[in-house]
This record gives C-alpha cells, structure tokens and sequence, in this order.
C-alpha cells in the first residue's frame, strides 16, 4: 500500500513510475516488500528488484537484523534507510554499521489491534515523500485518497493524518534523498556465468528427502503480538491448546504446553482458547523490551520462553 | 497407531507436523491438517492439489515426516491411484515389505474437490480407490485471493462476488455428491472440534477403500477476521448448525453433534467481513432469514 | 523368431510385454484403443502380469503414471489425439518429476474440425515437455522402439518420461510382418527397473516435485531436465548400437537412407516417410540422386547427426505432416534453426506441407516435391511453402461447401447462403 501511495505522489507530481508488489509464498502476517522507481520525464525500462535503492523504508524494524530478508542489500554510500521503530538512529547506526543515512520515524505508539497495522503504510510513504522532497503535502494527501478510496471516507481521513503527521515528522530532512544512477555499462563487473554440470536425477529433481525440515524457518518472525503462558494460572490441560495451535507451535513437555517462539505466527488462538485464561497476549515489541531489561538485570523470565528448536 | 480417543486427553500429544509453513498466521485448515496429521502419522504419502498448501513444501523446506507427492489441481485423486497401486504391486512382487507400506492422502481446497478435481475424484471412488482425501475447505479459491468457488456459501463476498447480495450461489453439497458414491466412509469435521475430529479420523484411519473427510477450514484472509478467532468461528459454525458435523457408513449417514440449542446463524455471520454486508449499513433481512430457514430445514429434515 | 503379421497397435502392446511393465494407466481413444484393449487381454489371461487401470481421463491417466514411477514400478501407457492434449498439464508436470515411464502416441489430427485420421500436430504439441520422442516408420520399430524407450527412459543419466510414436491408421490398424524379440532376449536387453532413490517407502520419506519459490532454483531444475534431454542423444545411439548387435536391426537416432551422395534429401518423420524411401528408390533409378533423412529421436533434436548427415547435400525437401499457424511446418523451422551459422549446411531448405488429418502423399507428389528442390538448388533461391492440395482436391471441397450451404438453406428458411 506505500509502495502505491509514493507510486501515484511521484506521479501526480510529473514524474514517470513504476511501482510493483513482490509476492512471495507466504501469507498474510509474513513479510513483505515492494519498490517503486521514479523518473523525471524519460521512460522507465529497468524493472524488478532495486539492486541499489536510493531510499529503503523499513516498516517492520525487526525484519532489519534478518539476513534472510535481504533488507540492506545493495545500499550504496548515502542511501537513506527510513525506519519505522522505537528505538533511535545511534542505537540502529551502532548495530547495523553502514555507510548509510538512518531516518527514524518514530514507531505510533502499542498496536495492539491488528486493525490499525495497515495504517503504517501511509504513514511510512508520509515520512517517505518528505524525505524525497518532490511531494508536496496536498499530493501526498490526493494520493492517498486515490489509493485507498475503495476502502472508504473514514479509513481515508485516518491514513491523511497518519501520513501528514509522518510526513511533518521528518521534515527537517526533506529532500535527503538523492536521485540514483543507472548502471553504467563503460566499466562493469561481467556476471560469473558457469556451465550448469548433468547433476544426478537424485539431486536435479525438486526433491526434499529430509523430514520436517520447515522448522528451520523461522515463522516467529511474523508476530506482532505475543502469547505468553501464566504457569501459575496453566493447569495443563495441554490438549486445549497444543491441539488448536495451527502451526504445531504450542508442544507438550511433562504434561505442560510449551510455546515455541521461533515458530508461534502470533494468531493469539491459544489466547482466546485457553479454559483458565492463562495465556495473555501483548505487542510483541514489549515482549522484546521485557526480555532485554530481564536479560540485563540478569533476572530470568521463565514465561514459557523457548528458543530451541521446535 | 491404533490407540482409542474418546477424551481430550486422549489427543495426540506429539506434533507431528513441522512448524514453519507459509500458510496463514491462524488457518484453520492448518489447525485441522496438524491435528489430523497426529493421528494418520508419518507413515503416510500425502499427494496435494494445487491450492493454499501447494507451498506447504517449499524448496528445500517440507513439514512432512512422511512423504508427499505435489501433483496437479485436477488430478490429485488420480496420483494417489498411481501410488496405491505401485505400492501395492511393489509389495505383492515382494520388492518392498509390507511393513514400508504407506497410506496414501489426498490433500487438497474445495476450489479442488468441489470443482476442478470432482471428476478424479469421483472416478478414484468408482474404483474403490484405497485412500484417504481430505478436503481443506475455505470456501473459496483461498490461494488466488478469495473468488468465489462452489463452496462458498450464499451471501459471501468474495473478491469476485463484491455486490450488494454476495455469493448468489448456493454452497454445493459435496458431502451427499460423494457419499452417492457409497464410498467406505464420508465425515465432515472441523478443527475447534478436535475430539470429533480425530475420532473420525481414527475411524477412517483403520478402515480401507475410499475415505472421504471435508475439513471447515475457517480462513482469516478470505473470511476477513481477526486471525484468533479461528477457533471461535469455527465452534460458532458447528452450534449454530451452518456446518454439521457428520459421517456417512453402510449407506448411513449420522449425526455426530446435534446441536440443540442453535443460536441464530447470523451469530456466525456477523463474526466474519465477507458477511458484513448483511448487517452493514442496513440488515439484510431477506437474505438473513433465507439464511436461517436454509439451516432450520437442514435440521428439520436430519432429525 | 519368425516374423509374424502385427498391427501397429498390437505391435505397441507386444513392446510394453516384452518390457515386462508392471502397470498400465489406461484411458480409451481412437485409434489407440487397441493397445489397451490387447494389454488388457494379457493382464486379465494372466498371460502377462501386472495391473491395468482405466482412470476417468487422460488427464488423471497420465497423473497415475507418474505417480506410479515416482513410486518405483515400470509403467506404460497409451494415447492419442484429443487425449495427448488433455493430458498435457501433466506431461510437462510428470516430466519436471523426473518419472521415467513410456506413453505410447497414435498420431491422429487435432480438433477442431475433429477428426480421426493421423498427422504430427497432437505429439508436436508435446514437444517443449520434457519428454523424449522416438518416432516409428513401420510396425517393427514400434515394438522395438518401445523396449529401445524403456532403456532410455531408465537410464541413470537421463531419467526421462519417453513417447513413442506411431501414426494412426496408417501403422496402428495395418499389419505388417515383425519380428517380435524372444521375451528372455528382451528380458537381457532391459534388465529389471532400478527407480534408484525415486521412490515412496516409510522407511525412507520424500516430498517429491515440491514448489520453489524464485527464478534461480527454477532455472535450475528446469536445465537440468534440459541437459538430461540432451544427455539422451549419446545414451540412445548406445543403447541402439547395442540393440543392433543383439537383434540385428538398426535403430539409430537418425536414418539416412541413400544419402552419401545425394544432392537432395527427403527429411520427414513417422509412417510416410518409407514412401519417401520408395520415391528415393523410384528417383533413384530416373537417375536422380536423392536420399531420405529421417530422425527417429526428435526430443532431444540430434542436431549434430543431422548436420553431419547432410554433409554435401545441396537441398532439402522438408515434409511436415503438421502446421504450427502462423509460422508453417515445425520440422522445417527446427531444421533451419540447426543448420542457421553451420558453412557446411546445404543452401536450400524447401517447405512442404502435407498428409494434414491423414491426407495421402502420392508418389508424384515426392517426385515434384524433389523436381521443386531440385530448380530451387539450381536457383538458389528457396520456394515459400507449399500445401500438398490438388486442383481435384479443391473441387471437391467445393462440392462439399455447397452441399453444406444448401443443407442450410433447406433446413433454416432464415438463413441465407451468401450469394
């Protein structure tokens, strides 16, 4: 939805577009991305993945550390990587390393309905088109009407002031990105092309011979909201809970249901099910906060926090 | 694997479905898939159509401790024929012993097994086709976005049936389609009812021939709720008498919950977006009580 | 053995025998019924062992197969037509599984207008599949073809589901004599099928053909699939030579009937090329120097073996008995396409296309279509393509036009025939 509101700013505001959703396998709750690319005047012939951004917008700070999201790829001398997160541009600076420019968008504050989530979309392309310094606020606010009429004049209003807010926020650094280059084809890195050698049908087939080996995807990644076990409120009956699990993320130790945190997606199934209401939910970045503070007091939460394999 | 469940307690505690799958953060076909998954064990060669759980196996990833054969939409019953009966003459030529048997599943959505793969299906019953398939039902084409299929249900807004009305077609009766087959077994079940749920399929399970179960699969994504109300929805579903909970045996078909007290259904709707427009901005009343009267013959008509 | 007088069918049911299949997915189709009907026979005589199953569609015919190999038995099946193309789906699917089995192809034109009679158009649309295509010229390759298939299928370097093709009519109901291999000689030539780590056992769990995500493991399994095809060229002239010196007949993947010193050659597949042979022989003896190319293997393409084949060859006459619209005959495109950059390749390529839905090739027809090549060479200019069709051919569906729009006029007062 950002991806679309930037798209239509930047093109309300004379520029060729293009922008694009990427999909992915995975469902709702899973990680996604999209890129938009922005032109003044010429067509646009390169498509796909942005090798090289010129601006990064992280709505989900926690995907950032993830190898596997790929997130910092490509991110030349001065790119801009806007966050949106609660904690600030020193703390990301000093963890990510990068010859880059952090913005931090302060993150609103506790979600904890999932009803508002899709709100972070127009206010991260609010804090995008400042940083651009190419959108004028009443564009930015045409775009998102024309973007998200179809969902109605209310959720309009709210995603207008979410984005003009976004857009105020960072204004002290408008225009901090700098238009991208195209690959310059004088002095290139040819690719390191390689024969493909006649591997063994046991091997050239899409075939998986190990079992059960989805556990090494780490589908706690998804979670906005965290369900935690009261073991002084738990009286195990295991059966409720593990059993109506969809992600055979809650096990059964000793009679005791263990939740497994690489893998819970967050439903908060197992919060509404439990018989003695000794599962609560919270926002999983207090989750994260509790767990840091607890770790540097040294004082162990035992909550049913796993970490191991599942 | 043939231990009897008649309590809660009985339930399988060992998960044996890997974590980690793509699918939907609250799915309840997921939910439905790793409960029944628990009582059929890894000794099991599941052969999927194309649907929502096609990326249940993702290269190089699978959840399975068993095997799994990725076919095609259509066609799926028919795989599982080629396997059983490969199985079969591998074991009669004493090529492979008869304690590395598997029992073959077919596992696919209702875009599936309502629509496109009705007539493999039909076909694998005619042959008395040794299997067990499970139909994941979300009541729609879930993987592509929720259109409308022949499961969905009248009245559902679905991303091809957005108009005033919704669905204007009628949920097709695929649990009396098969059992005109006399197959060896037909149930539907749903995963907020676990007991019943693994009871049936236990039954099935430790029977042999065609053993046909529809799984209510309530969907966050195409249902349009919060995805914790799954569980909620889904035993809305069963009290108020949309979705019964059923078998058919020996030309039978019983009831395995009557729900006596059945709440309105539109208890059920309103849970979900895809109905809002029943409420929203006026009731509907015309189709609510077409609704209702659909449910309240059902039951008159089962009792 | 002596020879013994075989349809082209019979012929297919005889190779699945003598390979000793275990199980056969089976769906009805003119005019490959009886393949199925022969094998069914077998089976239920216990004259042959094994399990044959009729399924509901060539669609789920051909998933069964693949399963069934995926699982570890050898497997055959048979089809036609209408049921190749519904069946298509899970051609290129089994394939990308790597499911070595043989489907046996009875060319017959594709609707629409529906018809029963053969051409190439139905087992062309399989081409790009993935699986490998052997195609017969008389009922003796068809059974040798199919033993020949089953070796090159199972091949550890290739893995490769493999159709072998016949022509409708033209060789599945016509008899001609074979020599049918004796079954324990058979039996030496294909040893029993070792599925190697392919297979469904508890004791060793697989998820077979899973989805991938991205273009780059994609790439991947689909060349390798490619380079298993390619692999096929040199496997097949192995498993041939050895099939030549043990029953004596040549099977290589390429024939090159009289061509060292032709000046034009014949390059077509399946049933009329042997009356290609027969215009060779006739040309021949008018003191023409003509010859007859005719690949056996046509998946994978060996390219190489033609090229060399047409070493001093001034022109080639290309027969497609199909028609990609559009564009004209696909053997002729592919042809050019292997010979485009070589110095070597002969100068002139001409197009002809003919025996659409079974339409006959009469010997003066091979005769002009060489005299055409002929001037073109001396020319040096190549002909557009040219349809087989004769004036009396014409005529005659004219006739048919107007019987047609006077039926219409008889029966429907309300419409007209256009004037």
């Amino acid at each position: 939805m950002a991806s679309r509101v930037l798209g239509t700013a930047l093109f309300r505001s004379g520029f060729t577009v293009q922008d694009a959703p990427k999909y992915g396998a995975e469902r709702r709750g899973a990680p996604i991305f999209s890129t938009v690319r922005a032109a003044r005047g010429t067509a646009i012939n390169e498509r796909g993945v942005i090798h090289n951004p010129d601006l990064v917008v992280v709505a989900d700070d926690t995907l950032l550390t993830v190898p596997a999201a790929g997130i910092l790829q490509g991110l030349e001398q001065g790119a801009v990587v806007l966050v949106n997160s609660r904690e600030s541009a020193e703390t990301w600076q000093h963890r990510l390393n990068l010859d880059v420019q952090l913005v931090i968008l302060p993150a609103a504050a506790e979600v904890e309905d999932r009803a508002e989530l899709p709100h972070i979309g127009a206010t991260c392309a609010g804090a995008a088109a400042s940083l651009l310094g190419v959108i004028a606020p009443d564009v930015l606010a045409a775009a998102i009407g024309e973007e998200l009429a179809g969902l109605g004049e209310l959720v309009v209003e709210q995603n207008r002031r979410n984005a003009l807010a976004a857009y105020r926020a960072v204004q002290d650094k408008k225009g901090l990105v700098r238009e991208g280059k195209a690959v310059a084809a004088g002095d290139y890195t040819p690719p390191a092309w390689v024969e493909l050698s006649v591997d063994d049908v046991g091997i050239a087939a899409p075939d998986v011979r190990a079992v059960a080996n989805s556990v090494q995807v780490r589908t706690g990644l998804w979670r906005t909201l965290r369900p935690t076990i009261d073991y002084d409120h738990c009286v195990n009956c295991w059966w409720v809970c593990s059993s109506l699990c969809p992600d055979s993320a809650i096990r059964v130790e000793n009679n005791t249901p263990i939740i497994d945190y690489d893998h819970c997606k967050g439903c908060m199934i197992c919060v509404g099910v439990c018989p003695p209401h000794a599962i609560q939910g919270e926002p999983e970045y207090l989750a994260q906060q509790r767990e840091a503070q607890s770790a540097d007091t040294g004082a162990g939460d035992n909550n049913g926090t796993d970490t191991a394999d599942g | 694997m043939s231990e009897i469940i008649s309590r809660m307690k009985d339930l399988p505690s060992a998960h044996l479905l890997g974590a980690g799958t793509p699918m939907c953060s609250g799915c309840g076909g997921l939910e439905a898939l790793h409960q029944i998954y628990d009582v059929l064990g890894e000794n099991t060669v599941f052969v999927n159509a194309a649907g929502c759980m096609t990326l249940l196996s993702v290269y190089p990833f699978t959840p399975f401790r068993g095997s799994w054969l990725y076919t095609a939409m259509a066609s799926a019953p028919a795989g599982a024929q080629g396997v059983r009966d490969a199985l079969d003459l591998l074991i009669q030529q004493g090529r492979l012993p008869p304690e590395e048997d598997l029992q073959v599943v077919v596992l696919t959505g209702d875009g599936s097994a309502y629509g496109m793969g009705m007539s493999a299906t039909s076909g694998a019953m005619d042959r008395g086709l040794d299997f067990i398939y499970i139909c994941y039902d979300n009541e729609g084409y879930g993987n592509t976005g929720q259109q409308y299929s022949s499961a969905t249900p009248h009245g559902a807004a679905t991303a091809t049936s957005g108009g005033t009305g919704g669905f204007p077609g009628y949920k097709k009766d695929l649990f009396s389609i098969w059992a005109a087959h006399q197959p060896s077994y037909v149930a539907t079940v749903i995963a907020s009812e676990p007991l019943d749920l693994a009871k049936k399929i236990a039954k099935a399970r430790d029977m042999s021939g065609p053993r046909m179960i529809i799984a209510l699969s309530p969907c966050p994504t195409g249902w349009d709720y919060d995805p914790r109300e799954s569980v909620a929805i889904g035993k809305l579903a069963v009290k108020t008498g949309v979705w019964p909970l059923k078998e058919y045996e020996n030309g039978t078909v019983t009831h395995t919950r009557i729900p006596r007290e059945r709440p309105a259904v539109e208890e059920y709707l309103k849970t979900q977006g895809r109905f809002s427009h029943l409420f929203r901005p006026q009731r509907n009343e015309a189709l609510l009580t077409e609704i209702q009267q659909r449910v309240d013959r059902y039951w008159a008509q089962a009792q | 053995m002596e020879p013994i007088l075989l349809t082209g069918n019979a012929a297919a049911a005889w190779g699945a025998r003598l390979a000793g299949v275990d199980y056969v997915p089976a769906f009805p189709i003119t005019p490959q019924t009886e393949i199925i009907e022969t094998l069914g026979a077998w089976l239920d005589s216990g004259a042959m062992p094994g399990r044959m199953v009729t399924l509901e569609s060539e669609h789920s015919m051909l998933t069964a197969a693949g399963a069934a190999a995926a699982t570890g038995v050898r497997v055959f099946s048979a089809t036609s037509s209408q049921g190749l193309l519904h069946a298509m789906e899970m051609l290129y699917t089994v394939a990308g599984w790597r499911a070595p089995f043989v489907l046996v192809n009875v060319s017959r034109g594709l609707s629409a207008p529906i018809t029963l009679e053969a051409d190439h158009n139905d087992v062309l649309a399989a081409r790009d599949s993935g699986f490998l295509q052997i195609h017969c010229t008389d009922c003796q390759e068809v059974v040798d073809s199919v033993l020949l298939a089953y070796r090159l299928a199972e091949d550890t370097a290739v893995r490769l589901p493999v159709m072998v093709n016949l022509d409708g009519f033209y060789l599945s109901f016509t008899r001609e004599p074979v020599r049918l291999p004796d079954l324990a000689a058979a039996r030496e030539f294909l040893p029993p099928f070792d599925p190697g780590s392919m297979r469904f056992a508890a004791s060793a769990p697989q998820s077979q053909a899973v989805a991938v995500l991205g273009g780059s493991p994609y790439s991947y399994f689909r060349y390798e699939t490619h380079l298993a095809a390619r692999n096929a060229i040199s496997v097949y002239q192995r498993i041939a030579a050895e099939f030549e010196s043990r029953f004596g007949r040549e099977r290589g993947a390429v024939e090159a009937y009289r061509c060292d010193d032709a000046d034009i050659v014949f390059f077509m597949i399946g049933s009329f090329a042997s009356k290609a042979r027969e215009a060779v022989d006739r040309l021949r003896e008018a003191g023409r120097r003509v010859g007859l190319l005719r690949p056996r293997l046509l998946r994978p393409y060996p390219a190489e073996i033609i090229a060399s084949a047409l070493l001093g060859v001034r022109g080639v006459a290309v027969v497609d008995q199909n028609i990609s619209m559009g564009q004209g005959g696909v053997l002729h495109t592919e042809l050019a396409a292997a010979l485009y950059g070589r110095g070597s390749a002969p100068a002139i390529l001409t197009s002809f296309i003919g025996g659409l839905g079974g339409r006959e090739i009469a010997p003066q027809e091979f005769f002009e279509m060489a005299e055409v090549t002929f001037r073109a060479v001396d020319e040096g200019r190549s002909p557009p393509p040219r349809l087989l069709y004769t004036e009396t051919e014409l005529r005659e569906l004219r006739k048919l036009q107007s019987v047609a729009l006077a039926e219409r006029e008889q029966t429907s007062p309300a419409g007209r025939a256009t004037p």
